[in-house]
């Protein structure tokens, strides 16, 4: 059961295409998991569907709708010949490791497809039970990964220097505020401190995205700037 | 700049009609799915480029060059004749449908346009922006008559409401974005869209 969501403000940024990428990512693979935020992106699509029925309509002003139509019908036909000549190959299965991981077997299509896109996960140790991959999106100012907690593992208390979103994709964990399980959705302000733990029984795997500030993406920055900043214990 | 671009004074006596001609769209779409009907495709061509084209000058500013909005058109359409197999008319309406595929494009627009480069490697709008994922069993009303609530819904906002609902859908405004421009606390601008999609929310449950 899932009791965390995306708010409503977030959803229609997300409907209405003004959510950033990485953003849109995290919460593109919640809805997968969430059949209430699935119905309520039925009504914000709807919305956008009733404005575009309702926009005035202009008529064309460089060229006729019909040499755009006309150009339009080409461009199909040239695509269709194409698609007779080589069928399209078959996406790439994920090569790697993640395929076998149970942590890994039951996680959205969009996130698979981000597993194939990063074939070779690096793993790095945050803290005592914490491990931190981060993944190539396409996009500089979020920054997302993956982080999984060793089973019971306490984190060590920090904090975060953006806004952070996290989604459970296997496993449960828990901080002072909550207990958070597959398909829960949790968005942290900067400046608020958590210390999440796993559940005693198994390992939890999350997704991560992070704003980061934007002056700092050189690789010095990068150094100086890690993606938590830990507390000593 | 404050442009209303629902027109409220015909809009009870649109209503009637609006459904069925929607559904006619839908038929259409159908149409060109299944059988790849040309001539099906050229009425939606003609249906759809007019709104695309005033959807997309409403967002004033540099995007609205006409050569813009007509490259915007045969992407959105040439879109359309490819995905229309996939279309089903029960889960939702020919220009909910169109709509999406409008975001998608104008979504690509902007990262194709953005300092970032596009790598081969990231994913595509599609991979995110998956509208086939409401292949789960959900209880829903009936389709077409959520469309004509929400329709009504709209309507019946108080124009503060409906003026940020504009801004984010037509013209592809983040919150924060909408708050700059309209020189309001970014917690109005939040609480503003909260109580429209609560009302519109409301029409649906009736």
């Amino acid at each position: 059961m899932i009791h965390y969501h995306p708010d409503n403000n977030m959803l229609l940024e997300y409907a209405s295409g003004s959510l950033s990428w990485a953003q849109s990512l995290a919460v593109s693979a919640h809805i997968h998991f969430c059949p209430q935020c699935a119905a309520q992106m039925k009504m914000l699509n709807n919305v956008g569907g009733n404005l575009l029925s309702a926009s005035a309509p202009v008529a064309s002003v460089e060229r006729e709708d019909s040499a755009i139509f006309g150009d339009l019908m080409q461009r199909i036909e040239a695509r269709e010949n194409e698609e007779h000549e080589e069928p399209a190959a078959p996406a790439k299965a994920v090569r790697e490791r993640t395929s076998r991981d149970p942590a890994f077997s039951a996680v959205p299509p969009v996130v698979k497809k981000l597993l194939a896109q990063n074939p070779v996960l690096k793993w790095r140790r945050l803290s005592k039970g914490l491990k931190e991959a981060r993944l190539k999106t396409g996009q500089n100012e979020l920054e997302v990964a993956f982080h999984r907690i060793a089973p019971g593992s306490k984190v060590a208390e920090h904090d975060h220097r953006g806004k952070e979103i996290t989604l459970v994709l296997y496993g449960s964990f828990s901080d002072g505020e909550g207990v958070y399980s597959t398909g829960d959705f949790l968005v942290r302000e900067p400046g608020q401190v958590h210390r999440p733990t796993a559940t005693q029984d198994q390992e939890c795997l999350c997704l991560s995205v992070v704003e980061a500030p934007v002056a700092l993406t050189g690789l010095l920055g990068r150094m100086m700037n890690p993606f938590l900043s830990l507390k000593p214990q | 700049m404050a442009v209303n671009y629902i027109n409220r004074g015909s809009a009870a006596k649109v209503q009637a009609s609006e459904k069925t001609r929607d559904d006619e769209w839908s038929n259409l779409l159908v149409r060109v799915g299944r059988d790849r009907d040309r001539v099906s495709f050229e009425q939606l061509f003609s249906h759809f480029a007019p709104l695309i084209r005033g959807f997309q000058f409403s967002r004033g500013g540099q995007s609205s060059a006409p050569e813009a909005a007509d490259e915007l058109i045969q992407e959105v359409m040439f879109r359309v004749w490819t995905k229309a197999p996939t279309f089903n008319p029960e889960k939702a309406s020919a220009s909910t449908w169109v709509f999406t595929i409008m975001r998608n494009c104008r979504i690509d627009a902007l990262r194709r346009n953005s300092r970032q480069p596009v790598t081969d490697e990231s994913l595509s709008v599609e991979d995110i922006w998956d509208d086939s994922q409401d292949e789960q069993p959900l209880v829903f009303l009936q389709q077409s008559r959520n469309q004509s609530a929400i329709a009504q819904g709209l309507q019946s906002l108080p124009p503060e409401q409906s003026h940020v609902i504009e801004k984010a859908y037509v013209e592809g405004k983040s919150h924060s974005e909408i708050s700059e421009e309209l020189g309001l606390p970014l917690g109005t601008v939040k609480s503003r869209v909260r109580l429209a999609l609560k009302k519109l929310q409301s029409t649906l449950v009736r």
